[in-house]
């Protein structure tokens, strides 16, 4: 295989690779990504077989063919050459001759036979547009579970009807649920449910990132895998097994306490406050009462802290604690500069949507209290 | 307390008085000697010794099972009996105890007086034999109160100290084991005398921190380690664990998962009596060819319920063994206590309240009725003889 390529076009498809590759090389052979060559484009595919990517550029290919050289080092060097073109050819040992400019290398490759095979896109599903998909991330991807042991709660639920899309994140202290309307959802041709592990969310913003805004994905999937392509690039994972939690029946249904709130406010004073919150536990009160909310921390090595912010509530004082960590969470993420805060007392969840209409129903965030 | 779990063994079945009797197990089991009596000891028999060993040294012997809840109710009992002499008591371990007896002259007199009282007042009310250490500091106090024994009084003056200490083997001085002594003995150090003639420096040179600590005690101050805190301070366990020996090694899961089950109990049931959440579990998996492994997990909501540290233990478990591979040894430990507040759960908070009570109701009973009252289903197969422990010699003592 000979091919020559723009180092931009290189280092940008490179890069996208990069956050698939395994870092701890259990089977060496997955921190090198595949390259191969055929009329007039290349190809890379990287895949910690759990999650792979495939993505292509054009390039001149003076003879067609494959081979795999480690990721990393590929990009770290690349990156160092200087802007122009880059001839990469392979040897019979598997090892890869690059050239550019007065640049001569050689780096050590391995061959393509033992490089595993990416599954086939099935039949299409939806159209959906890369923004409306990061979006639902950047919003649900925060409660997702760190806990490995939970695995089904270690990726977000993602739900696919012609009304809308739907995603919900959880780690069973609190819950993230985004949905997009019809208008935003693109164009979609069946139902379908399926577990979307936090490595892929991560991976799709970037993927989303790198395209322009009216790029749209094609989403597909079989017994095993999701298919996300977009243009020239495709994600593929596999799907999450298990049982997600019911989510209709964690959201609340009878909150009888409102408190509307500033957004910037609120977040600002809860950051400000939960600087002297238990580094651990992270646990803040927030106290309702009459047209206003306070906030209060302590910790015993560091000092107490206490802050209020006015805010529309007229039901009875209510004390209860939060772990500052979840608050800030959502308060970070939502665009709307209004936020409601609803509660029942002080054992059951709290929720946090944004204020107004039309958006309320959009994004509902619920979060379980701490015992104070 | 002297000879503690024989002399309660001996209250129960008076006839094993004065005779070669060994606490622990049968000859012919696994496990080790928890206690030996007098008699025993006299053909080289001690606590933590291997049965068999113990078997071969002494066959004569009386081998009987131990039992740990007559040990806590006759410890509880000397509590009381302290209780009432001092406020500040300190169990250091099931059989021993610190009292700080500062300004109590008025109440009990002079120090041999109100030592003698005391001695007399635990024989009793507990018909148990004591020995008692009088000195002006915790470490003297442990040492004069083993050379007292057996039932004995012994007050070091106050100045005498090193003079008392001089003479006796470094062994004596609590911290100082097999390892220590040896690099004592390569030093040419056979006696606490011989320590404290050394120079501070050199000691911290040779052995760090410690070395100091080490100076200290030879000279009968309270340094180092547990030596420092106050008498009375209580500092709750750093970690709660418990294991269990296979008489045999075993590859069964029947046999396994319900060891887990019970040593996991065992554990939820002292993190509920010290009132305690903990973050991390830790499984230990000893193989037939002694080869340990231990692997942790923490759980993001810290917990004291029996239920979700048998669910971790065992998902540690299945990810780690070796299957097919004889198991000899399991154990659960769990540390890093979470403070008060509580992160309550989306989903689960029902179950989770209603696990919490019937575990406080199942605590009741065991309160009641013995440790065997009541227990998970998936811990009934593994229901085997709990184990406890004398404080050893060496060291200065540990938290119940």
């Amino acid at each position: 295989m000979e091919f020559t390529v723009s180092k931009t076009d290189l280092v940008r498809e490179l890069s996208l690779s990069q956050g698939v590759v395994e870092k701890k090389t259990t089977i060496p052979i997955l921190s090198n990504v595949l390259l191969e060559a055929s009329s007039d484009r290349i190809s890379l595919t990287a895949t910690d077989l759990e999650l792979g990517i495939r993505c292509s550029c054009p390039a001149r290919v003076k003879k067609e063919g494959a081979g795999t050289v480690p990721a990393r080092k590929l990009l770290d060097f690349v990156r160092l050459l200087p802007e122009g073109d880059i001839t990469m050819k392979f040897l019979d040992n598997h090892w890869a001759s690059i050239t550019c400019g007065r640049s001569k290398t050689r780096i050590a490759g391995m061959s393509r036979e033992s490089y595993p095979e990416l599954p086939q896109m099935p039949a299409k599903i939806a159209d959906i547009p890369v923004k409306t998909l990061s979006s639902l991330i950047a919003r649900t991807q925060f409660a997702i579970s760190m806990e490995e042991s939970r695995f089904t709660l270690n990726g977000a639920l993602l739900i696919i009807r012609p009304e809308g899309l739907i995603m919900v994140a959880t780690d069973g202290h609190r819950l993230a649920f985004v949905q997009a309307g019809a208008g935003e959802s693109g164009q979609v041709s069946q139902n379908y449910r399926a577990l979307v592990p936090r490595k892929a969310m991560a991976e799709l913003v970037k993927l989303a990132d790198s395209e322009g805004a009216d790029a749209v994905a094609t989403f597909a999937g079989d017994d095993n895998h999701l298919f996300f392509q977009v243009g020239h690039r495709m994600l593929i994972t596999r799907k999450l097994t298990g049982n997600f939690p019911d989510y209709e029946r964690v959201l609340p249904k009878d909150h009888t306490l409102t408190a509307r709130l500033q957004k910037e406010e609120i977040r600002a004073a809860i950051e400000r406050v939960a600087q002297f919150a238990d580094e651990r536990s992270r646990a803040i009160r927030v106290q309702f009462t009459t047209n206003e909310v306070r906030i209060f921390s302590s910790s015993v090595e560091m000092g107490e802290s206490e802050e209020s912010v006015n805010s529309e509530y007229q039901g009875p004082d209510l004390e209860i604690g939060f772990n500052a960590q979840y608050l800030l969470d959502f308060l970070r993420v939502i665009a709307q500069d209004q936020v409601t805060f609803e509660l029942k007392d002080q054992k059951s969840a709290g929720e946090l949507r944004p204020a107004g209409e039309g958006v309320s129903d959009q994004y509902r965030y619920v979060v379980m209290p701490m015992r104070i | 307390m002297d000879a503690f779990f024989v002399s309660v063994e001996e209250l129960f079945d008076p006839s094993l008085k004065g005779k070669p009797v060994v606490v622990g197990g049968r000859p012919n089991e696994r496990g080790v000697v928890s206690a030996a009596s007098y008699a025993a000891r006299a053909f080289g028999v001690h606590s933590a010794m291997p049965l068999r060993t113990a078997y071969k040294l002494c066959p004569q012997a009386i081998f009987v099972d131990g039992h740990p809840e007559r040990y806590r109710e006759c410890s509880h009992q000397v509590y009381d009996v302290l209780r009432s002499f001092s406020p500040l008591v300190e169990m250091a371990s099931i059989d021993e105890a610190y009292l700080d007896m500062t300004g109590t002259e008025r109440l009990h007199g002079p120090p041999m007086r109100a030592a003698h009282k005391l001695h007399q007042k635990m024989k009793d009310q507990t018909k148990l034999n004591c020995s008692v250490g009088i000195a002006a500091s915790r470490l003297v106090a442990k040492i004069s109160s083993d050379q007292a024994k057996p039932n004995g009084v012994l007050w070091v003056i106050p100045g005498q100290e090193a003079a008392f200490l001089a003479p006796l083997d470094v062994r004596k001085v609590p911290g100082v084991g097999k390892v220590t002594e040896k690099n004592l003995h390569t030093l040419g150090i056979r006696k606490v005398g011989d320590l404290a003639l050394l120079d501070d420096a050199f000691l911290e040179q040779r052995f760090g921190k410690w070395g100091m600590a080490l100076a200290g005690k030879s000279r009968g101050l309270d340094a180092g380690g547990w030596f420092d805190s106050e008498i009375g301070a209580e500092e709750g366990p750093k970690s709660i664990s418990h294991e269990h020996t296979f008489n045999e090694d075993t590859a069964d899961m029947a046999q396994i998962e319900p060891t887990l089950a019970r040593l996991c109990e065992m554990v939820g049931r002292r993190l509920r009596e010290h009132g305690l959440h903990a973050r991390t579990v830790q499984l230990k998996l000893r193989y037939s060819d002694f080869s340990t492994i231990t692997r942790a997990q923490s759980i993001s909501r810290a917990t004291q319920l029996d239920t979700e540290l048998f669910e971790r233990i065992r998902e540690l478990f299945r990810h780690n063994w070796k299957e097919g591979a004889g198991v000899r040894l399991l154990g659960v430990h769990v540390s890093g206590w979470a403070d008060g507040e509580q992160q309550l759960d989306l989903m689960d908070e029902g179950r989770h309240e209603k696990w919490k009570q019937a575990l406080a109701a199942a605590d009741r009973m065991r309160d009641r009725f013995g440790e065997s009252a009541v227990s998970l289903a998936a811990g009934l197969r593994g229901n085997f003889r709990e184990r406890a422990h004398e404080n050893p010699v060496g060291l200065p003592g540990k938290k119940k």
